[in-house]
């Protein structure tokens, strides 16, 4: 057999590369313990995240914090055409102390592709008009852009050309493409050698180091990372296997040769680029040139327009005293002007007044149109949003926490979660779209991330392993449960069978790793300045979509605004039924006058006989409606409340019952606890009660209390509600308050399961 | 009077699905058409029945009503290996026999005349069962008179049923009942409203009306139950192959009157294969020694062909290459293959390239026919990281034109061993450099790498660091460390 060889001699001392050279650089425990002092100031600037869809095999919070682990001091995130990480590891970012550099590796349409750095704002702003052209023109899930558009798009960015993938190494000498660049880029270009040890680099390298040298580019050194440490080399070439759909044992070079694409400790990186040295410093160069973060991002929300002389806050005020008039027959009771005056200059202060006009003109435009539409969600828990018609709750009535919705400890931008029906919906998205226009808003973005059985079916597929047996073992699995070894046996697999292991380990691994990109049902994002300047767009699956590169949860952590609208049937069938009231009986009934109490509707939902209503119309709900009885409105707000996991779980159905029923005593487990828990009998059901439960108690500040909460609404995916346990316990304890004095007066477990109950405006909105 | 007998192994690929796994035998079990959980199932077994799983259902359906069941499909190839296998072993019974061809797993016998070698026709069906319930097959066994008889009875009854008059059978066979012959569902549902459940009440039909009301398909079967289409077995017969004998009184060991002997028999092979329209693609020269056992050669010419003399000297070189018989010959056989002879086949050589290619594919078959097949082979490239796993030899049959890549670059030459040759471990100490080859090649002086290629962890794990070193001789060698062996090794060399 004969073969050319690829690789020329390059003189290396011969005592470096020994047996215990190579055992020592294998070992994991040493890899990153290592002493790293001399090799400060280097950076990883050519990092992909699980982000870059079915390539990169570790969370971008995993690379930040292997990074911080390593020493560096900061580390670039460059995931193929898109940001749509970047949020995540920023987040980790500044927690682990590490400066977070924000890029992406962009598609070229002759298949190359060129890494691109924000150096600054502008930079940031090029990066994402860049890729939203490329992503636009392109099918879902691809984008391409052009070299031209590349030149154009220069300002504020750092290109690093080079890799398996580029140009510059490539057979074609790029001259032109180089000289467009230089131009365009001036001393922001540089040559990017990258090595992993595969024996067809040197090559390659060569030909790219001849050609920097011919059109004037600084090299720089740079491994393409893509998991943060060695062991997650089989998730990555599971992962390959999936996105072009085959196996491993039919990959063959599609899968990578070695695992030698981990986040590696500075210590090993100079190693090998040792006779490299001056490529390898332009790292600390490169990063110190790469100034902007995501703290730049400034977000204003779109101007309405307003009356002459107007201001935001003042015409919002006005719409809401108009509003209240309405709702209070002509004269508003003074704890409700009192409410309304307290929140309005919180909105003032905080500059949220565009945000409920834009709501307004929503609900306006759906009013005029005929489309019943609802506010849910916190926003229930506004007077301003009850005066706007936005909702249709009176909190005042009803005694609901404004600090919910919005406060200013918290800083957090408002959510009011809008439900229209769903029929018609589409009519009023269409409608955003033409006011803002497509460039001033883009819908939210929703990322499809492996559960348990997704895991499963995808990974057994890529080992080999036949699908109906994967289809047997999924369908034991819950949509959101681990990958329990009892299943596995179960389901006829042998967790000792090494396929079989194999498939336990990475099925589990790749749980929680973003899939594709979804749509997410309701959410807008609009912006003064075009959205494409502050996160990229790209096409939705749906026609007529366009959607952002980021999801609800990133929008939170950078304080952006979204607007969710989203489609309820429940609300479709309403106005079916007041359309056949008014043309069989001729009465005219609309949302607001629905009688509240009826005692005739209570008597035949006591029976349970509820199919097709909304909220309480499942098997479970049905069985609890005899037993609980509801006779007034917040009973059935106690109904929607109750049938709940984290109630269920949490033993306090019962106790609620046999209290509600005269069987059993109302007792607090502390006088301390009374005020809260008075309401639902010494029983904590809301969202709201385990939050003041965890003040009154437990001693929280605003601050851990609104981490209590965002962790009860993540409890799903992140698992971190378990943090508090022990804080709770701990906390009540030493306050005198018995763990298990009765069978609700264990309160960590109460705050654990009320984890999944219903915040208490959730049901009342739904009304 | 001749008699026949039904062998029907009910639900056939179900049972060779069960005979595949009998571990799934305490499961619910289903045969699906194709694997995945759109697949739609085919067959069940009366666990997965009893849980309500229907043939006509997707699997995922199915799996919503038994969360244990267990199912695959069964590959057409493995029924028809399957049909096969079982035709040649009930042929231990009877001479005749005929698989059905739209139907696989029922087969019919000829039975007429093994009651002289039984003690009856029903001990002879007995023994049939003994021996499919000892290959895990559950057969049911018909003897009676005619094809639909046997096979409508077979189909109805378990175990073995023997009708000693032809009256038995046509009173057994109106009673069997329709839903066992494998007709429509909904034609069976239309028939069972009518009243029409049995074979009897089915030929008690007028045959037009049947055609007009439920189609072709139901007037066949009419036409079979009323013994209109009724043939005697069919038996499967084996294709005849091309061949000549030839037994020596006096066992031969002198190679070339060997040569002389299948000259003598070449000619007759081929003009067998000529009668049939076919050129011989193979010649298979089969020997027979005295104490040593049998022993097969083949040999193919370049193109097929009818020409004795271009056969006889591929043999020629063949068997010269033998120089000595390992013992002496009591018996040739030749046997010749071939495939129908094309007009394009004589106009191959009309023109004729530069480079001559015929001539060069007749020249790799003499090289064939002296070494061996494996002899020409050639390199195909795969997709595999690993040196030895880039590439397969592949048989070269024919050769093609060549097409040389142009190399602007200047390239060094690897070259592979058949397997890496162990090095000696590489001491702590080396106070004369590294020797990897010994002293005589003198130490190395420069290396490049390390280039690494790890994988297979999900088979077999593999880790490589590849090196170029350089000796002082000037020798390039190619080699690796195998951590995972822990142990150096020399993959080839450079030049």
């Amino acid at each position: 057999m004969e073969t050319a060889c690829p690789t020329p001699m390059e003189t290396v001392p011969v005592p470096m590369i020994s047996d215990d050279f190579v055992d020592r650089v294998s070992k994991d425990d040493l890899y990153f313990t290592m002493s790293l002092d001399p090799h400060t100031g280097l950076c990883p600037l050519f990092c992909k995240s699980n982000f870059s869809f079915l390539e990169g095999a570790s969370h971008p919070a995993e690379l930040c914090e292997t990074a911080a682990a390593l020493g560096y001091e900061a580390l670039a995130l460059t995931d193929r055409d898109g940001v749509y990480g970047i949020v995540e590891a920023w987040v980790e970012a500044k927690n682990q102390g590490v400066r977070l550099i924000a890029g992406s590796e962009v598609t070229i349409d002759d298949g190359t592709s060129i890494v691109l750095l924000a150096a600054t704002r502008e930079g940031w702003s090029s990066l994402c008009r860049l890729i939203t052209a490329g992503r636009l023109r392109s099918p879902k899930g691809e984008s391409r852009v052009s070299w031209p558009e590349v030149a154009a798009h220069a300002a504020g960015l750092i290109a690093l050309w080079g890799g398996e993938r580029s140009l510059l190494a490539g057979e074609v000498e790029p001259f032109f493409v180089a000289h467009e660049l230089r131009e365009a880029f001036g001393d922001r270009l540089y040559a990017m050698l990258t090595r992993h040890r595969q024996a067809d680099e040197p090559r390659r390298e060569a030909r790219l180091k001849r050609r920097a040298e011919r059109f004037g580019l600084p090299t720089l050194a740079a491994t393409e990372v893509l998991y943060h440490k060695p062991a997650r080399r089989p998730l990555q070439d599971v992962l390959t296997c999936i996105r072009h759909r085959t196996t491993l044992a039919r990959a063959g070079r599609r899968i990578r040769p070695n695992a030698e694409h981990a986040l590696k400790p500075p210590h090993l990186l100079a190693m090998l680029f040792e006779d490299e040295p001056s490529a390898l410093a332009r790292t600390r160069e490169v990063a110190a040139r790469c100034t902007f973060t995501l703290d730049e991002l400034r977000y204003r929300y779109p101007a309405e327009r307003l009356p002459d002389g107007s201001t935001p806050a003042g015409w919002l005020r006005e719409l809401t005293l108009i509003g209240a008039r309405g709702r209070y027959d002509g004269t508003p009771p003074a704890d409700v002007t009192a409410q309304l005056e307290r929140e309005l200059a919180l909105i003032d202060e905080l500059d949220y007044g565009g945000y409920f006009l834009t709501m307004h003109e929503i609900v306006r435009f759906c009013r005029e149109r005929g489309i019943l539409c609802q506010g849910r969600g916190s926003a229930a828990n506004s007077t301003v949003c009850y005066c706007l018609g936005i909702t249709a709750v009176d909190p005042v009535r009803l005694g609901l926490l404004f600090e919910r919705f919005l406060s200013r400890e918290r800083a957090e931008p408002p959510d009011i979660d809008l439900d229209i029906e769903h029929e018609r919906r589409e009519e009023v998205i269409q409608h955003v779209y033409a006011k803002y226009g497509r460039s001033h808003a883009a819908m939210v973005a929703n990322f499809i991330r492996y559960r348990a059985r997704s895991a499963v079916r995808d990974v057994g597929k890529v080992l080999g392993l036949p699908e109906t047996a994967l289809d047997r073992l999924s369908k034991l699995l819950s949509h959101y449960g681990g990958m329990e070894e009892e299943t596995f046996l179960q389901a006829g697999f042998d967790p000792e069978h090494p396929t079989h292991a194999h498939l336990l380990r990475l099925a589990g691994e790749i749980l929680d790793f973003p899939r594709h990109l979804s749509i997410h049902p309701g959410g807008f994002l609009l912006g003064h300045e075009p959205v494409a300047e502050v996160v990229p767009i790209e096409n939705g699956s749906m026609p007529e979509r366009t959607v952002i590169q980021w999801d609800k949860d990133c929008l939170e952590e950078l304080g952006l605004f979204k607007v969710d609208l989203l489609g309820l049937g429940a609300l479709h069938q309403l106005h079916l039924g007041f359309d056949l009231l008014a043309a069989h009986h001729g009465v005219k009934l609309d949302m607001a006058s629905i009688p509240a109490e009826d005692p005739a509707t209570y008597e035949q939902i006591s029976r349970g006989d509820t199919v097709g209503v909304f909220q309480i119309e499942s098997r479970a709900q049905m069985a609890m409606l005899p037993r609980l009885r509801p006779r007034t409105y917040y009973d059935l707000v106690i109904e929607v409340s109750i049938v709940r996991p984290g109630p269920i779980t949490g033993g306090m159905v019962h106790p609620y019952l046999r209290r509600r029923a005269g069987e059993e005593p109302v007792l607090y487990p502390h006088p301390s606890l009374e005020p809260v828990l008075a309401k639902t009998l010494g029983v904590p059901l809301f969202q709201e009660q385990v939050i003041r439960l965890a003040v009154v108690a437990a001693d929280y500040t605003p601050g851990e209390a609104d981490q209590l909460r965002r962790d009860m609404a993540a409890w799903r995916r992140s698992g971190r509600i378990e943090r508090h346990r022990e804080r709770l316990v701990a906390r009540m304890e030493a306050k005198g308050i018995a763990r298990a004095s009765s069978p609700n007066a264990s309160s960590s477990r109460s705050a654990a399961s009320a984890s999944t109950a219903f915040p208490k405006a959730t049901p009342q909105a739904s009304r | 009077m001749p008699r026949m007998a039904c062998v029907d192994l009910p639900a056939f690929a179900l049972q060779l699905l069960q005979r595949r796994r009998p571990d799934w035998r305490e499961f619910p079990v289903a045969v699906v058409d194709s694997d995945r959980p759109q697949g739609l199932v085919l067959q069940v077994n009366q666990r997965a029945r009893a849980r309500r799983i229907l043939p006509g259902m997707r699997y995922g359906a199915a799996l919503a009503l038994a969360r244990d069941l267990r199912a695959a499909a069964v590959p057409q190839d493995e029924v028809d290996r399957a049909v096969a296998a079982l035709v040649r072993r009930l042929g231990y019974f009877t001479p005749h026999v005929e698989p059905a061809s739209n139907e696989p797993g029922v087969f019919w016998l000829d039975a007429s005349g093994l009651e002289m070698l039984h003690d009856s026709l029903g001990q002879w069906a007995g023994l049939i069962r003994t021996e499919l319930k000892r290959e895990h097959y559950a057969p049911s066994i018909a003897v009676g008179f005619g094809r639909f008889g046997t096979y409508a009875i077979a189909r109805a009854r378990h175990g073995v049923t023997v009708l000693q008059r032809p009256q038995d059978e046509c009173r057994a066979t109106r009673n069997a009942p329709l839903d066992r012959l494998g007709i429509e569902p909904a034609t069976r549902d239309a028939l069972a409203r009518l009243g029409v459940s049995t074979v009897g009440a089915l030929v008690d039909l007028p045959v037009e009306e049947i055609a007009k009301r439920f189609g072709p398909e139901l007037q066949r079967l009419h036409r079979q139950a009323t013994g209109a289409l009724d043939l005697p077995v069919q038996p499967t017969q084996p294709e005849t192959p091309a061949m000549e004998r030839l037994w020596f009184d006096h066992p031969e060991s002198d190679v070339p009157r060997l040569i002389v002997a299948i000259e003598r028999s070449l000619g007759p092979v081929l003009r067998m294969l000529g009668e049939r329209r076919q050129a011989a693609t193979e010649l298979l020269v089969g020997f027979r020694f005295e104490s040593t056992g049998d022993h097969l050669e083949t040999v193919r010419p370049a193109e097929p062909t009818l020409d004795p003399v271009l056969l006889l000297d591929l043999v020629r070189l063949r068997l010269e290459a033998l120089r000595k018989l390992p013992d002496r010959v009591v018996e040739l056989i030749l046997i010749g293959r071939g495939v129908a002879a094309t007009t394009e086949q004589m106009r191959l050589f009309q023109e004729r390239p530069r480079r001559d290619l015929a001539a060069a594919s007749r020249a790799l078959a003499r090289v064939r026919a002296g070494l061996g097949d494996a002899a020409v082979v050639r390199a195909e490239l795969r997709e595999g990281h690993l040196p030895e796993g880039s590439f397969t030899w592949e048989p070269l049959e024919r050769i093609g034109e060549a097409k040389p890549r142009e190399n602007a670059e200047g390239t060094l030459v690897r070259r592979l061993y058949t397997r890496p040759r162990p090095l000696p471990p590489r001491p702590r100490l080396e106070p004369d450099g590294w020797l990897p080859r010994g002293i005589a090649d003198g130490p190395v002086v420069r290396v490049t790498g390390p280039f690494v290629v790890s994988g297979g962890w999900w088979q077999r794990e593999v880790h490589r660091e590849y090196l170029f070193a350089e000796t002082q001789r000037g020798e390039l060698l190619w080699i690796f460390y195998d951590r995972m062996r822990r142990r150096w090794f020399q993959q080839g060399s450079v030049e």
